[in-house]
């Protein structure tokens, strides 16, 4: 008996996934969204080998420049002089992850080159952006699977009930099992169509762009499996009702708009407003102000300041009346000094805005997920921090291989090129689990929320 | 006369139904609504914005006046920053600038790139668009402009009325006007309210004139882009035996042309014409100007060729008995050639986001979205036109201030222990200050005529599909077509 009722479980739902595809639409979206997977699959592909063309770029054009300093340089100039020229690598290497979801990594650069100058002043360079194209959005994986395939899932679920009821089938499908099994059945055949669509893209972003099939990528699928559950919770709850099949659209694309578009738009404004940043300028008025002052000033003041941060060479004296490498860096210090508070106050601000994004974006189903995956991509805003924080430690480490050098006015002829530090990249920011935890329970918590009105118990079913 | 008067009877008729639907007056409220607090927020950053870098900009001004006695090379490394001034229209339709940077350093010996933009700050949700006038108007009005109207023909023939109203005379021609015409009155209630806040902001807000034109501009530009989504939405209706077909095929073109559209867009046109990376560009930059040669170095042949043309035209034969200073002359022409060439460098990257900029506007011909954006941008003064105007104007301020800074120094500064002179404060003053402008209305217009045809056959095409299909009007769900 048991075992008959799964037979016929099942050819329900065989027959209903031939129903679904048979529909003209629907092939031609599945087709579609297979379409624009495969292309943004093979894009995320393609900009992780563009990203990681630049770091080599950017360490080849480090060893040149070198080479060609070394050349024109006499082996007896200071090498502060030199190193006033030169612009050490610090490359980023892009998660693989990020093709899923590439976030901000077409904003900033990720392989900054930077001098012992004053550190502030470059550290906030742009990658080449044509604004236009940034501005128009960008299609990536993440996008097809956050906000095109939920319109897959309502096209589909919308009028499950409705549908019948409308065409007069309702009745009859009735006799052969109890509607609440029925639109299981129906309910199940689409999921089973939704997971193998998933499946596909999945499939294709681990091919074409090359995804690690580890534990972030485990949270990453999990979360797009999710988020699709929320969609057909949603849909069901919906679908459920006794609406008519165009009020059922109506609603679920007007939630769809509300909250792929409204509710991002507003919170990014809310967001902007609530968290305004001035220290962005502040900090690179202060920190040339800060190294300039210094031409003016007598030498012993520069150094004063300079030994407080790093007391390791306050035994160390330079002349008042000549020009030395050692005070001209310290003086560059001075202005990374004066712009500290700045550069902190700025740094904290985007952290908040970082964190505000993150607790607010639980709230709407989408953001949650592509905010989520953006973290576990390393593509998102804290790790554009963390980046930051490695060039800062990379800056710090060059400076202490290289100020003794400065002070003893070392010719360039006595460094050894081959150990000055490399640049050790940011891990990612958090574990897999801390990002995706939250996303996941927030999701599973809305979706129970949206299910209700479907699963209470309403007194007359028939109709 | 008649004719007039059945139209206007279709219309009110439609205008009655819509306003019996619960639905479409939540959604006119709701979008009215998000209209009018896109503006007021969307006001808010800008004024917050624009007051910050107006703040900071004559900080640096002061700064710069209130330079001590100083070498001139060193007010050279000095430098001098400016900050991005936004257009006047940039809170309805804040354009490319989002993705722009604001701040950008002017020093002798190179070019830097403007950072901090807005987007630089956001965080993942900005991917999903900004609440900003122009995106209601261009995203959101569409969609409630579907939601009032799919069901316009669709419902009178599912209801057995479309019949009736053609055996009491109605024609089909003046069926299909009549609806478009209740349809476009709620789009213009929709869109009034944001067009007369956003006048009103714009009349009070700025300093100089208000920008009449560009308003005038931006109301033709979204009357055309309404108009062509109220044709489309009556055109599909007409030709659909059911309301849920219309209503289905009427999203999926919205999700097409305003949302898969502008993103496949801007992939294609990147995958097309790529460009350098940051580092790719700068490495190129550093290759090209080693070919040239250094001034730091006196064996440089570029330099010594120089040095000889110099002794040669002064008559002496040492460079310490030229009657100018020969270390200012070196930073002139060195700043002449590295200019140049970053120029060509920069010009060449620009060139490159010109020809996506480009396959975006070819485009624009499939997405009126598109191309109602562009002309939107270009009529806020937004687009990437101004951006690049800012960043050429102040390139050409920076060689300005540079080249006078180095005649300083070959003028006024005796060779003969150069360093330690000083350029009076009282000269810092008498520097140009930099005052950039905006590239003209109609420069903009005339740059992108594909948006122009692409906007105007958006509204005829629509228009000739009424046309033509009102013959089959009354046949639509008869034959069995159209179901």
């Amino acid at each position: 008996m048991r075992f008959a009722g799964v037979i016929a479980w099942m050819r329900l739902i065989r027959l209903e996934i031939a129903r679904v595809i048979r529909a003209g639409g629907v092939r031609v979206a599945v087709l579609l969204l297979l379409g624009l997977g495969v292309y943004a699959g093979w894009q995320g592909g393609q900009r992780i080998q563009a990203a990681d063309a630049a770091t080599a770029v950017a360490d080849i054009a480090y060893r040149d420049q070198l080479a060609y300093l070394a050349s024109i340089y006499p082996p007896a100039t200071e090498a502060g002089e030199l190193l006033y020229y030169l612009a050490f690598p610090a490359p980023q290497p892009q998660s693989p992850l990020s093709a899923l979801a590439s976030g901000r990594a077409g904003i900033e650069t990720a392989s900054l080159r930077i001098r012992l100058l004053a550190l502030e002043g470059q550290l906030y360079e742009h990658e080449t952006l044509n604004p236009r194209l940034a501005a128009a959005g960008h299609l990536d994986l993440g996008f097809v699977l956050i906000a095109l395939l939920p319109l897959f899932v309502i096209a589909i679920t919308y009028d499950i009930v409705s549908g019948e009821r409308e065409r007069g089938t309702w009745q009859m499908a009735r006799l052969f099992a109890r509607p609440r099994r029925l639109v299981a059945a129906k309910v199940g055949a689409r999921m089973i169509l939704v997971a193998g669509l998933v499946m596909s893209l999945a499939l294709i972003g681990i091919l074409l762009a090359g995804i690690d099939a580890d534990g972030r990528a485990g949270w990453a699928v999990a979360l797009v499996a999710l988020h699709t559950l929320f969609w057909f919770a949603l849909c069901l709850g919906v679908a459920g009702g006794r609406r008519s099949s165009t009020t059922n659209a109506m609603i679920l694309v007007g939630v769809w708009v509300v909250f792929t578009f409204l509710a991002p738009a507003v919170l990014s404004l809310t967001n902007a407003i609530l968290h305004p940043v001035p220290e962005a300028l502040e900090l690179t008025v202060r920190q040339r102000q800060g190294y300039h002052e210094a031409w003016d000033l007598p030498k012993a003041a520069t150094m004063d300041g300079f030994f407080e941060d790093y007391p390791q060479w306050s035994d160390q004296t330079v002349p008042e009346d000549e020009f030395t490498w050692a005070w001209y860096y310290a003086m560059n210090h001075r202005g990374d000094r004066a712009a500290r508070d700045a550069s902190r106050a700025y740094r904290d601000i985007l952290t908040r805005r970082d964190k505000w994004a993150r607790r607010w974006s639980l709230l709407v189903p989408p953001l949650a997920a592509q905010i989520a995956l953006d973290r576990l991509s390393s593509t998102d805003l804290g790790t554009q921090l963390a980046y930051q924080e490695a060039v800062r430690r990379y800056h710090e480490r060059l400076k202490a291989h290289f100020q003794p050098l400065l002070f003893s006015a070392a010719p360039i002829a006595e460094v050894d090129w081959e150990q000055v530090p490399a640049f050790e990249p940011a891990a990612p920011v958090g574990a897999a689990s801390q990002a995706g935890l939250p996303a996941a329970a927030a999701l599973i918590l809305i979706s129970f929320c949206v299910l209700l009105p479907a699963v209470r118990p309403r007194p007359s079913r028939d109709s | 006369m008649a004719g007039l008067r059945n139209t206007l009877l279709v219309a009110r008729r439609q205008l009655g139904a819509m306003r019996e639907d619960r639905y479409i007056l939540l959604l006119l409220g709701l979008v009215v609504a998000l209209g009018v607090v896109s503006v007021l927020g969307a006001r808010h950053h800008t004024a917050s914005e624009t007051e910050q870098r107006a703040r900071y900009q004559a900080l640096v001004d002061r700064q710069w006046a209130e330079q001590p006695d100083r070498h001139p090379h060193r007010v050279i490394h000095y430098g001098f920053l400016v900050f991005r001034e936004e257009a006047p229209l940039a809170f309805f339709d804040p354009g490319v600038g989002t993705y722009a940077g604001t701040s950008l350093f002017l020093e002798g010996h190179r070019q830097n790139s403007a950072s901090f933009g807005d987007a630089r700050h956001a965080t993942a949700m900005l991917r999903f668009g900004r609440l900003t006038p122009a995106a209601v108007l261009g995203l959101l009005l569409p969609l409630f402009v579907v939601a009032a109207g799919f069901s316009s023909i669709s419902g009178e023939r599912e209801r057995g009325t479309l019949r009736l109203l053609l055996a009491q005379g109605a024609t089909p021609a003046q069926i299909m006007a009549g609806k478009a015409l209740g349809i476009g009155t709620v789009a213009v209630a929709a869109a009034l309210p944001i067009g007369l806040i956003t006048a009103a902001f714009a009349a009070i807000g700025g300093d100089g004139q208000p920008p009449v034109t560009r308003m005038l501009a931006l109301a033709a530009t979204y009357t055309a882009y309404l108009a062509g989504w109220v044709l489309l939405t009556v055109w599909v209706s007409s030709r659909r035996a059911s309301s849920r077909a219309a209503l289905a095929q009427l999203v999926a073109i919205w999700v097409a042309l305003c949302v898969a559209a502008p993103r496949l867009g801007a992939s294609l046109a990147a995958a097309l014409h790529p460009i350098p990376s940051r580092a790719q560009f700068t490495a190129r930059l550093e290759e090209a100007q080693r070919q040239v040669g250094d001034s730091h170095n006196p064996d440089d042949p570029f330099f010594r060729a120089l040095r000889d043309e110099y002794l040669a035209r002064y008559q002496v034969a040492s460079v310490e008995e030229l009657p100018i200073n020969w270390g200012g002359v070196v930073s002139r022409e060195g700043e002449e050639v590295t200019s140049r060439i970053q120029e060509e460098h920069q010009l060449e990257l620009v060139a490159a986001y010109r020809r996506q900029d480009r396959v975006m506007a070819w485009l624009g011909l499939l997405s009126p979205y598109l191309a109602g954006r562009d002309l939107s941008m270009a009529a806020a003064g937004t687009g990437p036109e101004a951006v690049e105007a800012f960043r050429a104007q102040a390139e050409a301020h920076r060689y300005d201030i540079i080249q006078r800074l180095n005649d300083l120094h070959i003028h006024e500064i005796k060779y003969e222990n150069d360093r330690s002179q000083r350029i009076a404060r009282q000269e810092w003053t008498r520097f140009p200050v930099f005052e950039p402008s905006l590239p003209s209305l109609r420069l903009a217009l005339a740059d992108r005529p594909h948006s122009l045809a692409a906007l105007g056959l958006w509204v005829v095409l629509p228009l000739a599909g009424l046309g033509l299909g009102r013959k089959r009007l009354p046949r639509v769900g008869v034959d069995g077509s159209g179901s």
